[in-house]
């Protein structure tokens, strides 16, 4: 008893030391340290010595301060409530603005930043050229009218987007705030804060700009926040205020008094840092981030706080790291470039081609054709004027560059985001959350996803856990049978057990084996014993609002299972002091006095608590790791041991994570002793550590075994189903995770990712480099033997080709292989020449598992692939620890779950359930995939075809840069006439509906290996453009030429001409376009046949007599409409060019199929076939278990906050109120 | 209260086809045998359409003369500018061997002649022979205005290089009677140039109209002086003028110059026998090799002479024919092997 005093004593004075000194680093949530810390010389760094001055005169301070303004600002200097003083450095005010324009300068702002692309800066340039009257070859308005509604498009999106981001501004802007203004609290703006001000602020309030604590309501002046803004935890946080501050509490008047001068670092984007100095009545305070608190954080359970305004508005941390995040641009946008190239070459050499062909004539024929038109005067021979109609040509061909192509490109993705938006197939109900696409620009390649990284818990798992089986003394319990003794699988019908003898019971909670209620009725002494352990031994925090509903803070979901389960059966934690446990043993209150705490750590994989009982026995609870405390074990235990060993193979077959219960009876005046040694060990300064789990080991031996848990770490629904789809569609799933590997295993296990069936798996746990390097050979030796060879061909690539970059080409394994790394070996193989062995490797297997991963190594895995092989990934993930990797990753996904906004805030989509993956892969990706590959060889396709022509003309119109279409047709052509069917393709068109694309998921093979639109795709596109032009030419060109109307009038003039050409065009992309639509809706028939309709429309009113009239330069084709479309050599014309041009199409698309096969062709084939003979259904597969992996462990790896809970820091005051506990996840 | 309903509110997108993307769609499937009877089909329409063209084409009539050697006297008294006002004729006698039925045309050819040029065809001035702006020759460079700073009335290099031989063709009864073959000047224009696109000057005097304006520099006279027998056709509305206007599309062209009216011996057509051509040589076309000729020509409804339409139609229609038998022989050979992994 005495030792129990002086240790209790000793860790009074602790606390006492720790609450008035500002020492609370063990509750800050990024210093998980042992509570009980010693305090290094506090007195001596809290008070900066005398002789240190910082006490410069105000004036010299700003001098130095206008001096740094020059070179940024190096150091911040303030005094509380001192406007005028902290005006002088000229800090802004907290008003935030996130737009981009204004109403002036949006329009210089918005076209310079629109002049910044390329495509839009190319037509900049041709306008420009065609105001050089010596080459313009064309009316101004035709790249005008384009260029304007193209760059008026992006203005309006750009100006909606600022719109939005203004009124955000000014909502938030216009928040109001409590503000200490002489000595009264008055309401005010957010954006009126200035520096130094202090305000109040109450509770659920979000904080208005990073300010330095004062004062709060609660004990020792702590203020809990909660950060979820800022770093996505939604964990709550404490902060404490320094103690001469604390004081003040909320006395005005004292506070408006206060003036206090901080210096502190300037504003910089670390949210985990702080350093500064707090001057007060000549003293000096040092300052760190724990009594910052940070715009944007909320107040919890804090009725009210004050504190000093330090960074106001654009200097606050928030918004220091708002800072712009990487741009992804898709492998079609990287093509689309490489494709815009080569057309400006294709371009040029055309220009090339048709100046020398001027040269030629302009010295044959049109030296001598002076007479009816003589040369300019400033063109003095055929080379000059062969040089300037280079430039004419560039102007006229310039449509081969599709000025709309870039707009379109990014309405069809626009539009594909939102089908993902509005998929009530991907909406979650039980959190009402639709899946959202956060970025709109990465469409299609959602249909080329390769490698997918996912997160392990709270992605592939819900991170809920359920106490599902349990071994008490023997026997095993959670089975349950049926009345012939067979086993019942457990599903929604199977009678739960019945708990209402039990008041505090969680409703919650389902169990439905009976025979373990009966015994805890019974009063089976072991089976109490076991509850009871497990309601005393764990660091759960208790809540209860309402008197009977309790509800459990865990730091780990697994011990809240298991407090829950000891709930439920009878054993009711029902509340803690940092003295006593709290615990309603079947209906009968019995207070635990808690003596110690031996907390959880990695190394020791267990936990106990000692208590005394209301009977004064001293008991020591432990629960743990199966691998460790079976060794700690009373030998009189080993048969229970041996039968509890077989009953954790069985829940390990089940995939259940598992760990053991025990207890063991002190003597006290053991007790007494090794609580004195404990203490020291706690005080000591060196090795505490150590110390510490030495101490622990003597006292946690001997253990009397109790029995085991088995907790199910819940799938997320529907988890291995989808992995079974994605793994036939070839998608490679590799499971990077923080956790362990037992842990990881059986989960991929559980998953599908491993299969029972795999030929092999490797495991890489080297400790240095010679080890990582040799398992990953003998693991490549085994899959692929040759590939170790110098003869194979990547081996040869790779010694003939060393430089940078180079794409690894894809590696056939001899068969189905599994490789599990750990975070330690991969942190080797990630170094130097290990990286392409492990990149080699790990892309044969079918399923990788990267265990104990930094956040840094996930993102870096990714890298990796991304470096090397020639992929689209996608990254998965819930977490913040999966920010990098999302943002790594081509495509980065957020999961809306347990842990947080985080990585949904950086993801490019966002849905609730992992299941949603193959919906957005499989139907989503592959339709915008195809949509946009059909989209693109379209679009190219129809302007080869359109400008094309032009070439031929320059043959037979002496290369004068004639164009073959009336000016408005060239203006119109790519905005009005064909703009809508194509969009429609691209925005309606499916291949195949979505039952089948889920069903056949080999369809989804094409996009990964880009065969839809690739260089390949591209080049047949301009065969294509060329023989349409062609045809498009040499048939109207026939049609007309020599040829005049059955009444003997003309018919081969130039207007004629370009009339039928321009009709027969249309006509041909637009049935091209219906060839290829393959789901025709009402919408696409409207789009297609009403452009072709408004074509004919527009053309009359364009060829009216009116308006030609009253512009008769400008509208030149008067009366052509009607004197030509009344021909039948016109029609007939006209469907001979249809004809000549669909036939090849169609024969083609016939006869590829027969030809040159390839996989998707045979899907199409048989859904065809299956379309007219239904098939069954395909049943569903069933949840496998690992057969062979043992795991055990019951807690996150991360420190326990037992300490704390000792410490009785958050216990003391007003318990009850408190609705929340700040814990570290 | 208020926020709470708020949050009850469910974020479950509409459950509109657009949105779920289900609209009622016709699913286009181009199964083998829908493509082999469209090849069939279209190769049964092509060959009817080529054989009905080929059919009607073979009824036309057509005489073409090519006078550029056979006037070469006059050719060379042209080449040289000095002699611009000298008139030169030329007679060139040719046999019709059988009648020409129904309407005749007569045209005259200019072959090498590029009408089509980029300045050539841009050179005019629309508001001018509109009639609302004599004066404006903004768009007609390099003839735009005389030496003098005249405006050209009609300006631009297409009124300039005007076609201005006069071919009168006559009907040899006999050796000595020689019938000039009644020839109608109007009609050869398309409606809307006539009465639209092409207007005087809204003047009482038609020279007045045209005052402050000089005739284009190759024109002989002023365009109010252009046809001196019927004052109805001159200025900006003159028929051949209009014709020449109306700038072809390729380097060989055919203008309608003059229609036979069907009167006297000519109610049936150009009976057979002997004709002639009486040319009035003004236009220079040796300069640039280019060459002229007169055509006589009769019409079907599909227009003119040209061969081009119905033998493109019977080659493609015999081209799907083929690519249809080739089709369907692939198509049969590998139905089996299709059918085999269908099974699978």
């Amino acid at each position: 008893m005495k030792y129990i005093n002086l240790l209790f004593q000793g860790l009074e004075r602790i606390q006492n030391f720790r609450t008035s000194h500002p020492w609370l680093s063990f509750l800050s949530s990024r210093n998980p340290k042992p509570t009980v810390g010693v305090p290094e010389n506090s007195q001596a760094t809290e008070e900066i010595p005398g002789n240190f001055n910082w006490n410069y005169s105000a004036m010299s301070v700003f001098e130095k301060e206008s001096e740094d303004k020059q070179n940024g600002e190096q150091e911040r200097y303030l005094q509380a409530n001192n406007r005028e003083f902290n005006s002088l450095f000229g800090y802004p005010n907290n008003s935030i603005k996130t737009s981009k324009y204004n109403a002036f300068n949006f329009l210089p702002m918005n076209l310079f930043e629109q002049f910044q692309r390329l495509a839009n800066a190319y037509f900049l340039f041709l306008l420009f050229l065609q105001l050089i009257p010596q080459i313009s070859s064309l009316a101004w308005y035709t790249t005008v009218v384009p260029l304007m509604v193209v760059l008026s498009i992006t203005a309006v999106k750009d100006a909606i987007d600022d719109v939005k981001r203004h009124q955000n501004d000014n909502q938030v802007n216009s928040r109001s705030v409590l503000l200490l203004m002489d000595g009264r609290i008055v309401t005010d703006k957010w954006m009126n804060v200035q520096v130094g001000d202090i305000i109040k602020l109450e509770n659920n309030q979000v904080v208005t700009a990073d300010i330095l604590l004062l004062s709060s309501s609660e004990p020792y002046s702590l203020t809990y926040i909660e950060t979820a803004e800022l770093d996505g935890e939604t964990n709550l946080k404490v902060k404490q205020a320094i103690s001469v501050t604390s004081e003040m509490e909320d006395n005005l008047k004292l506070l408006s008094a206060f003036d206090g001068e901080v210096r502190c670092e300037s504003p910089n984007n670390r949210l985990d840092r702080f350093t500064g100095i707090l001057i007060y009545k000549g003293k000096n305070y040092v300052l760190d981030h724990d009594r910052l608190i940070l715009r944007g954080c909320i107040i919890r359970n804090t009725d009210w706080c004050y504190g000093l305004v330090i960074f106001t508005g654009p200097d606050t941390k928030l918004m220091q790291n708002s800072g712009k995040s990487t741009f992804k641009r898709t492998h079609i946008d990287h093509l689309m470039n490489v494709l815009v190239l080569w057309i400006f070459l294709f371009l040029g050499s055309m220009c090339f081609v048709l100046a020398v062909g001027h040269c030629i004539w302009e010295s044959k024929k049109g030296y001598y054709f002076q007479d009816f038109l003589p040369w300019k005067e400033y063109v003095s021979s055929s080379a000059v004027s062969a040089v300037l109609i280079f430039w004419s040509y560039f102007i006229i061909l310039n449509t081969v560059v599709p000025i709309s192509l870039y707009v379109s490109v990014e309405i069809i993705r626009l539009g594909n985001s939102f089908y993902i938006n509005w998929d009530r197939r991907m909406f979650y109900e039980l959190k009402n959350t639709p899946a959202r696409a956060c970025t709109t620009t990465l469409n299609e390649e959602l249909g080329q996803v390769k490698y997918v990284f996912s997160d392990k818990t709270g992605t592939l798992t819900q991170n809920i856990m359920i106490f599902n089986k349990c071994s008490i003394n023997g026997k095993f319990y959670g089975v349950v049978y049926d009345k012939n003794g067979q086993r019942v699988e457990v599903s929604e019908k199977t009678e739960k057990v019945d708990f209402s003898y039990n008041r505090l019971a969680d409703p919650k909670f389902s169990f439905y084996d009976k025979t373990l209620v009966e015994a805890v009725k019974r009063g089976d002494r072991w089976v109490h014993l076991f509850f009871l352990s497990l309601s005393l031994c764990h660091t759960v925090i208790p809540e209860e609002k309402v008197e009977g509903e309790l509800t459990y803070q865990a730091q780990s979901p697994d011990e809240g299972a298991l407090v829950t389960a000891a709930r439920n059966f009878g054993f009711v934690f029902r509340s803690r002091t940092s003295e006593t446990i709290m615990v309603v043993e079947m209906g009968e209150t019995r207070i635990y006095q808690l003596l110690a705490i031996l907390d959880f750590n990695s190394v020791r994989k267990r936990m106990s608590v000692i208590v005394r009982t209301p009977e004064d026995r001293v008991m020591l609870f432990c629960k743990g790791a199966d691998t460790i405390l079976c060794h700690l074990l009373h030998p009189s235990c080993r048969s229970l041991r041996d039968v509890t060993m077989e009953h954790l193979d069985d829940f390990a077959s089940d995939g259940l994570r598992t760990l053991i219960v025990a207890y063991r009876e002190l003597d006290n005046a053991f007790f007494q002793d090794w609580s004195r040694k404990h203490s020291e060990a706690y005080l000591s300064l060196e090795n505490r550590e150590d110390k510490i789990s030495m101490v622990c080991e003597e006292i946690e031996k001997d253990l009397m075994l109790l029995g085991a848990t088995a907790i199910d770490d819940k799938l997320q629904d529907g988890v291995p189903e989808t992995i079974i789809t994605l793994n036939k569609a070839k998608i490679k799933i590799w499971v990077l995770t923080g956790d362990k590997q037992e842990t990881a295993v059986n989960i991929a296990y559980a998953c599908n990712i491993f299969e029972d069936e795999m030929d092999g798996m490797f495991i890489v746990e080297g400790k240095d480099d010679e080890t990582v390097r040799q398992e990953l050979r003998s693991a490549r030796e085994k899959m692929k033997p040759e590939s170790l060879l110098e003869s194979d061909p990547v081996n040869s690539y790779l010694t003939t080709n060393p430089r940078m970059p180079f794409k690894i080409p894809e590696e056939m394994p001899n068969g189905n292989y599994g490789l599990i790394i750990n975070g330690y070996s991969l942190a080797h193989a990630l170094e130097g020449n290990l990286e392409l062995e492990l990149l080699r490797t790990a892309c044969m297997c079918k399923g990788v598992i990267c265990c104990r991963m930094t956040p840094l190594q996930k993102a870096q895995v990714v890298e990796l692939v991304k470096r090397y092989k020639k992929v689209v990934t996608l990254a998965i993930g819930d977490g913040a620890n999966d920010v990098s990797m999302i943002k790594a990753a081509h495509i980065g996904v957020g999961i809306n779950g347990q842990e947080g906004m985080q990585a949904m805030l950086n993801s490019d989509y966002a849905f609730s359930q992992f299941r949603y993956l193959q919906r957005l892969l499989l139907v989503h990706g592959r339709w915008s995939y195809n949509r946009m590959c059909k989209f693109l060889s379209y679009f190219f396709y129809k302007n080869f075809a359109f400008t094309l022509v032009h070439f031929w003309y320059a043959f037979y119109s002496g290369f004068s840069a004639q164009t073959v279409y009336d000016t408005w047709f060239i203006t119109f052509y790519n905005l009005v006439y064909t703009s809508l069917p194509v969009l429609g393709l691209s925005l309606f068109d499916q291949d195949v509906n979505e039952t089948w694309s889920l069903r056949f998921p080999e369809l989804y093979e094409p996009g990964q290996h880009n065969l839809y639109f690739n260089k390949k795709e591209f080049v047949k596109c301009l065969m294509h453009g060329i023989y349409s032009s062609l045809v498009l030419f040499f048939i109207p060109m026939g049609t007309v030429y020599n040829s005049v109307r059955s009444d003997g009038k003309e018919i081969s003039d130039y207007q004629s001409f370009s009339m039928i050409v321009q009709t027969s065009l249309l006509c041909v992309v637009t049935v091209q376009i219906a060839l290829e639509t393959t789901y025709w809706t009402m919408i696409s028939h409207i789009f297609t046949w009403g452009s072709l309709g408004f074509y004919f429309c527009i053309l009359f009113f364009l060829y009216s007599d009116g308006l030609c009239l009253m512009f008769p330069n400008i509208f030149q084709f008067l009366g052509v409409a009607r004197n030509t479309l009344n021909l039948p050599q016109m029609w007939l014309g006209i469907v001979l060019s249809v004809v000549l041009c669909m036939l090849p199409v169609i024969g083609y698309q016939f006869l590829k199929p027969l030809f040159w096969p390839v996989s998707v062709d045979k899907i199409i084939d048989r859904i065809h076939h299956c379309m007219r003979h239904p098939l069954p259904h395909p049943s569903r597969t069933k949840r496998k278990h690992a057969s062979s992996q043992r795991s055990a462990y019951a807690f996150s790896h991360k420190q326990g906050f037992g300490a704390l809970i000792t410490s009785g820091k958050t216990m003391r005051a007003k318990m009850s109120k408190k609705n929340s506990f700040p814990f570290k996840k | 209260m208020k926020r709470k309903s708020q949050d009850c509110q469910s974020r479950l997108p509409d459950n509109s086809a657009v949105k779920q993307q289900q609209l009622p769609a016709y699913q286009l499937q181009l199964s083998a045998n829908k493509i082999l009877s469209g090849f069939f089909a279209t190769g049964v329409f092509c060959l009817g359409v080529g054989v009905i063209l080929l059919l009607s084409a073979k009824t036309i009539k057509e005489v073409e003369i090519n006078y550029t050697e056979k006037c070469a006297n006059c050719a060379k008294l042209r080449e040289n500018a000095a002699n611009f006002d000298k008139e030169c004729n030329c007679s060139i006698p040719f046999v019709l061997p059988e009648t020409m039925k129904g309407n005749v045309y007569m045209y005259y050819k200019l072959y090498g002649f590029y009408q089509n040029l980029y300045r050539y065809i841009l050179s005019r001035s629309n508001t001018q022979l509109v009639g609302t702006d004599v004066k404006d020759v903004r768009n007609c460079a390099p003839f735009k205005t005389s030496h003098n700073g005249i405006p050209i009335a009609p300006c631009g290099a297409i009124a300039n290089s005007m076609f201005n031989d006069t071919i009168i063709l006559s009907y040899n009864l006999n050796s000595s009677i020689h019938i000039k073959v009644p020839m109608i000047r109007s009609g050869i224009t398309w409606w809307t140039d006539k009465y639209v696109k092409f207007q005087n000057p809204s003047f009482q005097n038609l020279s007045s109209a045209f005052a402050g304006t000089t005739k284009p520099p190759n024109w002989p006279k002023p365009a109010y002086e252009l046809d001196e027998e019927d004052p109805g056709n001159n200025g900006f509305i003159n028929d051949d003028f209009i014709v020449w206007m109306r700038t072809a599309a390729f380097p060989t062209f055919k203008k309608l110059y003059r229609r036979l009216h069907r009167i006297e011996h000519f109610t049936e057509g150009l009976p057979a026998g002997s004709y002639s051509f009486n040319i009035t040589y003004n236009f220079p076309v040796n300069r640039f090799q280019g060459e002229k000729a007169v055509v006589l020509s009769t019409l079907t409804w599909s227009g003119g002479s040209s061969l081009f339409l119905g033998l493109a139609y019977m080659v493609t229609g015999a081209v799907t024919w083929l690519a249809f038998f080739s089709m369907l022989a692939v198509h049969l050979r590998l139905r089996e092997r299709k059918m085999f992994f269908l099974q699978q």
